[in-house]
């Protein structure tokens, strides 16, 4: 009877440590693809000019690729996942603020420039 | 006893169960986000623009909302709060762009439609400049060729008028020659031609071939000058009775006139006038004084054919 619990608790154990061992290698491999992700869109929001136009965006999109990459190296998956998705929404909202700076930022030109075009038009009609 | 102790783990059990219920369904972080959500929604650019990526934003408050819901750890639900936060301002963001982009598109419409707008005036004003330009010149030939038109009439009319002047010049130079042929007088009256008495027949009104040639050149004169008119005066001495006078200064006068027409001066030019003895040249003392009194004066008008009445 106390050799048959002694084996069943050894399988059990093996079952577990099996499963377990599944469970991390299971999550490794899509915790690497968001980490990756993560840093494509940084350096795309980079490249952007997110550092220039959201500073504080991309900062904080920069740590949390760096939290996510020291988590992926401690093999903690979970949190490497979570890091990387942070980073990643972080780096979408710089770029995004970038592009919507630099559109706002002509349309302001050519609003000016039809302005000073009116504005000639005007006086030139009076002379 | 046995009912006792079920009951106690009853008990426990549900006061685990309270206390599981007690763990708030929702952080402080995503009620905040719940309102970040609502105004994006309300944002019409939003809606126009970034449908996808809100749609992302409504996916993502849903699992946060769902984790809450389920109780999980405050951690997981404020991570999933925080990307759901994100996809908001993301969401805004690209519909701030888009809104500004589609703002551009219509400014360089209107740019380039002021632009034209500018081209056009430019053009009308450079063309109405050359027509005024256009219009000033021509005003300008207008005045010119009328100024050589008025001074091809002044010369015209100086030119008339010199020869007009050189005519009446010339005229009057001939006339003058000729009378002074005649051996005219100058008088109040006018210019005086006397035929004497020698350039008739004694006590006859015909002219003698004296005579003739006189009346001759008085005609020249009258037909050269057709505006000129003469009085013809007769006179006699006072030798004979004044009737025979009268008579003789009459015929002798009409005789000369007679002489005029024939020799082609006008009827018109002519005027006649006897006398008889009256208005002697001299006294009738001496055969010469009478032979000076019987004359026939020829008086020669102005130019405009008067002749001042004796």
């Amino acid at each position: 009877m106390k050799q048959i619990s002694k084996s069943w608790l050894l399988g059990a154990c093996v079952v577990g440590s099996a499963a377990l061992a599944a469970c991390t290698s299971s999550l490794k491999a899509p915790a690497t693809a968001d980490v990756a992700v993560s840093q494509a869109a940084v350096e795309n929001a980079s490249g952007a000019d997110g550092t220039e136009f959201a500073p504080e965006d991309m900062r904080k999109a920069r740590e949390k690729l760096a939290l996510s990459k020291q988590a992926l190296a401690a093999k903690d998956y979970k949190a490497a996942t979570d890091y990387a998705a942070q980073a990643q929404a972080d780096a979408k909202l710089a770029q995004a603020k970038a592009g919507s700076a630099k559109a706002k930022a002509v349309s302001a030109t050519l609003q000016e420039d039809i302005r000073v075009l009116r504005a000639e038009l005007d006086r030139a009609a009076t002379q | 006893m046995k009912l006792t102790r079920i009951q106690i783990l009853l008990a426990s059990t549900l006061l685990l169960l309270s206390a599981c219920a007690g763990t708030p369904k929702s952080t402080s972080l995503l009620d905040q986000v719940h309102t970040q959500y609502s105004q994006a929604q309300s944002n019409p650019k939003v809606a126009t623009y970034a449908a996808l990526e809100m749609q992302a934003a409504t996916e993502a408050l849903a699992k946060a909302d769902a984790a809450a819901n389920s109780r999980e750890s405050l951690e997981t639900v404020d991570k999933l709060a925080y990307l759901t936060k994100q996809k908001i301002a993301l969401a805004t963001e690209v519909a701030n762009r888009k809104a500004s982009e589609a703002d551009i598109a219509s400014a360089a419409a209107i740019r380039d439609q002021v632009r034209l707008d500018q081209r056009t005036l430019e053009a009308n004003q450079a063309r109405m400049k050359a027509e005024n330009a256009e219009r000033s010149a021509q005003a300008a030939r207008d005045a010119a060729a009328a100024a050589t038109q008025q001074k091809n009439i002044a010369q015209a009319n100086e030119s008339d008028a010199q020869r007009l002047a050189a005519d009446a010049n010339a005229r009057n130079q001939q006339l003058e020659a000729q009378l002074a042929e005649l051996s005219a007088k100058k008088t109040e009256r006018g210019l005086i031609i006397t035929l004497g008495d020698v350039l008739f027949s004694v006590d006859q009104a015909k002219l003698n071939a004296d005579g003739v040639r006189m009346v001759q050149r008085l005609a020249a004169v009258l037909q050269q000058n057709p505006k000129r008119a003469v009085l013809v005066e007769g006179f006699t001495d006072s030798t004979g009775t004044s009737a025979h006078n009268q008579e003789l200064s009459e015929r002798r006068s009409m005789a000369v006139r007679d002489a005029l027409l024939d020799l082609g001066a006008a009827r018109s030019q002519i005027a006649m006038r006897g006398y008889g003895e009256a208005y002697p040249a001299a006294p009738n003392d001496t055969a010469m004084n009478r032979q000076l009194n019987r004359r026939v004066e020829v008086v020669l008008s102005d130019e405009r054919g008067v002749i001042t009445p004796r």
